[in-house]
């Protein structure tokens, strides 16, 4: 299996954020920089490492890691930068260099990698979870709601920090019949954190087909974003094979729908897996991708406001932003909120990793859901569901979070 | 260096977190938006960012008693080196100084602190039908301080002038700390020297700006923008002097070349038609539809008779606001042509633009480079832009003798150096060719009385 050599790691970060002219306007729109306004928060300063690094003006210190640590991987610069420069692969790129100067993946995540690798310890994590629930304390924890006390090794379980997306994946070609043989992808997040939620959307794909659900492996984001590439690459092949005689694979998690849609691009080099690997991102979807497509109805109309909030990983990751608003609209009133698509800051494990700036980013978006009146939140990735359900405790319970399956 | 017992008394002044002195931190406020090369870096000593004048007075004292060089910062979107502290010291950046004190809607003033942005403080004056004019390619994240110390332009100058044209008031840190009020809300003042006017555009080598007041206009009440298409970039300028002299004032008028109008089709996989050889942007305001609808006949009408090829009116907000982020961004995406850009910004009167263009054209040839040209046409005020890769000698040499040749053509023509962008240090060699000797002379000697230590920016403009 190709490694990418440290040299040509940083040669091509370098490349990614090549015609960057330090202008300045990915600043205003950096949700770090608009919490700490300092210009290493910023996508500039994140570039300006980038070409010093790559032309020897700096040494790869502590303080250039932390900096690209510092990076929530949302793309909002990407999408604004007038020459499109793609901070966002650049700071993975760093960041795998940077661990291979370090010596390897910090025992940290590697723990996680492992953890996350065994499909047998995953479903233990899911399993504990699920026994609080069985021994009646399912009331103190309604649908969609992340348990009071949670241990920082469920988190570090669930995600290890922020990942990258690459390039913006256009929506799904698929053409989805009455005979398409779809396949539900149960990621990580959505089975240990939101059991609840991923079996309503198990209900949902059902009413509109037969669906398949497979034992299927850890999509890898989190290996790929702290510098275990080799091992999101080993993952990738288990799905690719595993869902070789499916036609569609439906995802209920912006984070690994992304990915899972971008493992064609980690495998254009490789001529054995290229095609394999093309094939298998052609058939991932997002539900409410899915749903679009088959023309499903809301389950129930109700006279309540929602508002959404759009995970980076669908709305810049995939593209995806129209598909869950028109199914809300379908189901009750809805209102949108200001700055939907700015990152909740959760990004993995960027929240456990930077509690403070995490919490003065969220406040906002509390801020914003509370002012549409809105009683839900509703979002597609566990992630955000996270950071969502922080902000309506704080709101007092002005509002709930949920995850779409459990609305529509 | 600055010694350790100085850098204390300075966090002091603005808390320990404001006064950034780690390599990777200072290595961040070493560069702005110009072409001066990121590595070796400009790195200041130490980075300090007030929250208020007082800091910075304070700060400045201190600076003066050890003569400790000070370049002030808003947000380094600046493209002349003017916020690079070549000479090391302190960078003294007031980015954190963003409040709007008060709107005065009777007399139409605001008064702002310097690091307000440009949009930001656009915005709450728009919210009561008042109207900032000047609109700086850079507004959503420049600030009003660097705005008054370049005296920067935007695409609004040919109806509604500079940055200048605004300014009534200052509260400027002079080198030693003392504080100075100049100018106010009298519309009519000659009390001694015009101190307003000359701190304005003094590119923080003569003082610190803290605070601006800003006079204002009502808001129009109605505007429209189009696009009109032409074979040459000639068309396009004769189109927008007959307009002119026709009476009929644009809000805008900005001109693109076919080479800008690839960029942009590059990456907004746009088809470009072949026979397009420059665009115009207009933008109209006024006070009811019918005066717009009476402008856009007009414009057809010039425009047709000077050979347009296709003339498109945004028929909503959202069309319109495509067409000025396509302006705006333009600079960004001419620069990603090629490994490098050096951008000018001539200025010559109104008249002579065609010439000018005509004559970089020919400077282009001579030297062979792709020059995209793009500015404001209405006023004059072009900015040229050479693609190329300074990382070749050769043709890095190419490239500073046709930039020579482009300033010598803008001069010759009665034009000078910088409409809008300042001279900083990227123009710093051809300052007496545009001023003379005693132009020059002149400078120096006004910075000598106000900055007798040499410490404001030192370095820049000559």
């Amino acid at each position: 299996m190709h490694k990418a050599s440290d040299n040509e790691l940083l040669q091509e970060a370098k490349k990614n954020v090549s015609q960057c002219d330090r202008c300045g306007t990915c600043l205003p729109v950096c949700p770090l920089f608009g919490v700490k306004d300092v210009e290493l928060s910023s996508a500039r300063g994140k570039n300006a490492i980038v070409r010093a690094l790559a032309e020897g003006g700096i040494e790869p210190t502590a303080d250039v890691l932390a900096a690209v640590n510092f990076c929530l991987l949302c793309r909002a610069c990407v999408e604004t930068c007038p020459s499109k420069n793609k901070t966002d692969e650049a700071m993975v790129n760093v960041r795998q260099y940077l661990i291979n100067q370090g010596g390897g993946p910090s025992v940290k995540y590697k723990t996680i990698g492992s953890f996350l690798k065994s499909r047998g310890m995953v479903k233990i994590a899911a399993g504990a979870l699920s026994i609080l629930r069985k021994v009646g304390l399912n009331s103190v924890f309604p649908n969609g709601m992340v348990p009071e006390e949670y241990t920082r090794a469920h988190f570090l379980a669930a995600f290890a920090g922020p990942a990258a997306l690459g390039q913006k994946v256009p929506p799904s070609g698929l053409v989805v019949t009455a005979s398409t043989k779809v396949a539900y992808f149960k990621g990580c997040g959505m089975r240990m954190m939101f059991p609840q939620a991923s079996a309503e959307t198990l209900k949902i794909l059902k009413t509109t087909t037969q669906v398949m659900v497979k034992a299927n492996v850890c999509c890898g984001m989190p290996h790929l974003a702290h510098g275990l590439r080799g091992e999101f690459l080993d993952l990738a092949k288990r799905n690719i094979r595993l869902y070789e005689d499916v036609e569609a694979v439906v995802c209920d998690c912006a984070s690994c729908g992304g990915a899972l849609k971008h493992i064609a691009h980690y495998f254009s080099e490789d001529p054995e897996w290229k095609d394999r690997a093309a094939a298998f991102s052609r058939k991932v979807m997002d539900l409410t991708e899915y749903l679009v497509k088959v023309g499903y109805t809301p389950r129930q109309k109700v006279d309540t406001t929602i508002t959404y909030h759009d995970p980076c990983h669908l709305v810049r990751g995939q593209n995806i932003e129209k598909q869950p608003r028109d199914l809300l609209k379908a189901t009750g009133k809805f209102v949108e909120m200001k700055e939907a698509d700015t990152c909740c800051a959760g990004a993995g494990t960027f929240h456990i990793d930077y509690p403070e700036i995490s919490s003065k980013i969220i406040e906002k978006k509390r801020r914003n859901i509370e002012r549409t009146g809105a009683a839900i939140v509703v979002t597609g990735c566990p992630g955000c569901l996270i950071q969502l359900t922080k902000a309506a405790k704080a709101s007092g319970g002005k509002f709930k979070a949920m995850h779409i399956s459990q609305v529509i | 260096m600055i010694k350790e017992e100085i850098k204390k008394k300075i966090r002091d002044i603005v808390g320990s977190e404001n006064a950034l002195d780690s390599d990777l931190e200072r290595f961040a406020y070493s560069y702005d938006a110009s072409f001066i090369p990121l590595l070796p870096a400009n790195k200041p000593d130490l980075v300090v960012r007030p929250l208020s004048t007082e800091e910075v007075s304070k700060v400045m004292a201190i600076a003066y008693e050890y003569e400790i060089p000070v370049t002030p910062r808003g947000i380094s979107s600046g493209r002349t080196g003017g916020s690079i502290p070549i000479k090391g010291g302190i960078s003294l950046s007031l980015d954190r100084m963003t409040k709007i004190l008060e709107l005065d809607e009777k007399n139409m003033m605001v008064t702002a602190e310097a690091g307000v942005r440009t949009f930001d403080l656009y915005n709450y004056c728009a919210a009561k039908g008042l109207f900032y004019p000047p609109d700086p390619a850079s507004w959503k994240f420049s600030t009003i301080g660097g705005n008054v110390a370049e005296n920067a332009g935007g695409m609004r100058a040919v109806k509604y002038g500079v940055t200048s044209d605004y300014v009534m008031g200052l509260e400027v840190v002079l080198a030693d700390g003392t504080l100075l009020q100049t100018g106010g809300k009298a519309i009519k003042n000659v009390t001694g020297y015009n101190l307003v006017g000359l701190f304005t555009g003094s590119e923080g080598t003569l003082g610190i700006i803290t605070k601006v007041l800003f006079r204002l206009i009502p808001m129009p009440q109605k505007r429209r923008t189009l696009q009109i298409m032409f074979r040459t970039l000639d068309d396009g300028c004769m189109t927008i002097h007959k307009m002119l002299q026709s009476n009929i004032v644009p809000a805008t008028a900005e001109i693109m070349d076919r080479t800008c109008l690839e960029a942009v089709a590059r990456h907004r996989k746009l088809d470009l038609s072949p026979d397009i050889g420059a665009s115009i942007v207009v933008e109209i305001d006024g006070e009811d539809d019918k005066a717009l609808e009476k402008q856009v006949k007009q414009v057809e009408t010039v425009a047709k008779a000077c050979g347009s090829i296709e003339i498109r009116i945004a028929q909503s907000e959202q069309e319109s606001d495509e067409l000025w982020a396509i302006r705006r961004g333009l600079s960004a995406a001419v620069a990603a042509l090629a490994p490098n850009r050096v951008g000018e910004d001539i200025s010559v009167p109104r008249d002579s633009l065609p010439e000018v263009v005509r004559r970089i054209r020919s400077i282009a040839e001579k030297y062979k480079f792709t020059i995209a040209v793009y500015g404001h046409a209405g006023d004059g005020n072009l900015h040229p832009s050479l693609l190329c890769d300074l990382s070749n000698q050769e043709e890095a040499k190419r490239v500073h003798q046709a930039v020579e040749e482009i300033f010598k053509a803008a001069l010759a023509v009665g034009g000078t150096l910088s409409g809008e962008h300042g001279i900083g240090t990227t123009k710093q060699p051809y300052i007496t060719l545009a001023l003379g000797e005693a132009g020059v002379k002149t400078l120096k000697a006004i910075k000598q009385a106000l900055d007798p230590k040499g410490i404001l920016n030192p370095g820049k403009i000559w």
